[in-house]
């Protein structure tokens, strides 16, 4: 049976939208999301720390904008997306396997690159949501004194980006880790915070092989303080540049992972 | 009567290993027993014929479409997996529910297909429970209501009675039997003989991968009564009860245990043999600890039919 291409697109996305709706419903209510909200509230903790110390210590320290680009920023872009994108990208498919309740999906009237698809949505909106609402809280407690001044929303506005930018290519990246490696969340530590730690200091173009390197590339350069040196990259990229590589990136590894599930044979047995 | 479900030379390895071999048969409407021991090729037919997994050589047709990435297909199928696993953070109404939009239902019709799945299967008053707050009754119940709910015409249910009690299964067998009243294809697959042969007469006999038989119980049934039967006793003084027995013609041998507390006794008559074994323990006061069948099983019918 063949249908034109617009009917079959019409309902592979509405196939994307079911899984979504049902998986974006229960990745908010898990309780791994719990844990992961309040892990990704550290920095607002960390926040809170450094306001009150400024005001009961009555010293003006290092001003807010300085401290949430500088500390804030990298505690989420160093750490918190990766760990987040780590366990819900590689969930994407790995759960299904793991939890062997494979067949409740794959037997139901949606393409299996749909399932990918859906998933990988919901929980990307679901690590947004978490990654947003701390990110907002530090901001607010860091710049309590410049909260009338608009341009320091442009900052916020500017980092809440790449953090996304962020879940979607790390999250694309470790989906497809999922599908593919029986210990994908081994690889994707490996991956994390070996390779991207490393790769991204490279000279010359293998600092490219970075996702880390595009998304520093949307950052302004850091040229003083004593966290500089998680910002520092040698030859950055441009952020238009720097963008159409992170949606190939994740194109690409969800368009692999999309693929391995469609036609891997998963063994579910113990 | 039509094919339902029409399989041709279906053969599937995983790697060296055979799952299944050479397997062409036609499946018409009403009950079909999926009967062989554990590892016989069973689970390996009833993914190949849901789509779960692709076969090495041969086709699945279902009402003559095939079945391999025919996602239109699989509205008309409801599949009952044998892993007791599930999304345990949901509620039994949420993962129902949730289960039907992947159908494709609206809403309305998501939320009334889920209320009469859940009430055939008696797990209303329970649906707001999270199910990994069930007993193993209720999941195997709330299984087996996920593969009915969207009322699809075949239904393709794998050991859906393992962990209910003699209740549970009881009540299971006469929900199953209502779906061939209605015209539904149903395809139950069991290694237990009893449980086949109190929903369906037409079975299908599996053994390493391979379709032995098909066709009436009945047949299956007259193997096993003309096999000889193995009855293990255990008792204070076995050589006194085998004397005993030994005396009737429909025992025909009898071995002594390494323990000197047991015997075990080879019997064609296996009704003879217990009314006479009944007779001592209430007439002679002959004291037994324990009786056991090694033989009552399918596997031994297997082994009987393939010569060990």
């Amino acid at each position: 049976m063949t249908s034109n291409p617009p009917v079959g697109l019409r309902s592979f996305l509405s196939s994307v939208g079911r899984v979504f709706a049902v998986f974006f419903r229960q990745g908010r209510r898990a309780r791994r999301t719990r844990f992961f909200f309040l892990f990704s509230f550290i920095p607002v903790a960390v926040s809170l720390v450094i306001k009150f110390n400024q005001i009961f210590s009555g010293k003006a320290g290092r001003e807010g904008a300085y401290l949430f680009s500088n500390l804030i920023m990298l505690f989420y872009l160093q750490m918190i997306i990766l760990i987040l994108a780590l366990f819900y990208g590689t969930s994407v498919c790995s759960e299904e396997v793991e939890g062997k309740t494979l067949p409740y999906l794959i037997t139901r009237p949606v393409p299996r690159a749909a399932v990918v698809l859906g998933k990988y949505a919901a929980y990307t909106a679901v690590m947004t949501g978490m990654v947003t609402l701390g990110l907002l809280f530090s901001f607010l407690v860091l710049n309590l004194d410049r909260l009338l001044d608009p341009s320091v929303y442009g900052l916020l506005g500017r980092y809440l980006g790449v953090l996304v930018l962020g879940l979607v290519a790390y999250g694309a990246l470790f989906t497809f880790f999922g599908s593919t490696f029986k210990r994908s969340i081994f690889f994707g530590l490996l991956f994390s915070f070996g390779w991207e730690n490393v790769i991204q200091y490279f000279p010359g173009s293998t600092q490219r092989l970075a996702i880390a390197h595009y998304l520093k590339s949307f950052l302004p350069a850091t040229s003083s303080g004593r966290f500089s040196f998680l910002t520092f990259r040698l030859e950055a990229t441009r952020p238009g540049v720097a963008l159409l590589m992170l949606v190939v990136i994740a194109a690409a590894a969800l368009g692999l992972a999309c693929l391995i599930f469609s036609i891997k044979e998963y063994n579910l047995e113990d | 009567m039509t094919a339902v479900i029409a399989t041709s030379k279906l053969s599937k390895w995983y790697g060296n290993v055979l799952g299944l071999s050479d397997v062409s048969l036609e499946i018409e409407p009403g009950i079909t027993g999926l009967l062989g021991p554990n590892g016989a090729g069973k689970s390996t037919f009833l993914k190949l014929i849901t789509g779960q997994i692709r076969p090495s050589i041969g086709t699945v047709h279902i009402f003559d479409q095939k079945v391999q990435m025919n996602q239109s297909l699989f509205s008309r199928i409801g599949y009952c997996p044998e892993h007791d696993s599930f999304y345990e953070e949901m509620t039994g109404w949420v993962f129902l529910t949730s289960l039907l939009k992947l159908q494709g239902f609206p809403s309305e019709e998501t939320r009334s297909r889920a209320e009469e799945a859940l009430d055939i299967v008696e797990l209303s008053a329970e649906k707001d429970r999270l199910i990994r707050a069930y007993s193993r009754g209720m999941r195997q119940r709330l299984k087996f209501a996920q593969a009915i709910a969207h009322d699809p015409e075949v239904i393709i249910l794998d050991e859906p009675m393992s962990g209910l009690d003699p209740l549970g299964k009881r009540k299971l067998i006469r929900l199953i039997k209502t779906y061939k009243d209605r015209g539904k294809t149903v395809i139950v697959s069991s290694h237990v003989l009893p449980e086949i042969e109190a929903l369906t007469r037409t079975i299908i006999l599996i053994h390493q991968g391979k379709v032995f038989a098909k066709g009436d119980i009945h047949y299956i049934r007259d193997l096993i009564d003309s096999h000889p039967h193995m009855v293990s006793i255990r008792c204070p003084e076995p050589r006194r009860l085998a004397g005993q027995l030994l005396e009737e013609d429909y025992v025909l041998k009898v071995h002594f245990g390494p323990d000197g507390r047991s015997v075990l006794v080879e019997t064609n008559n296996r009704d003879k043999f217990f009314a006479l074994l009944l007779s001592l323990l209430v007439k002679d006061r002959t004291d037994v600890e324990e009786i056991t069948s090694p033989d009552d099983n399918l596997q031994a019918v297997f082994d009987y039919l393939i010569g060990k």
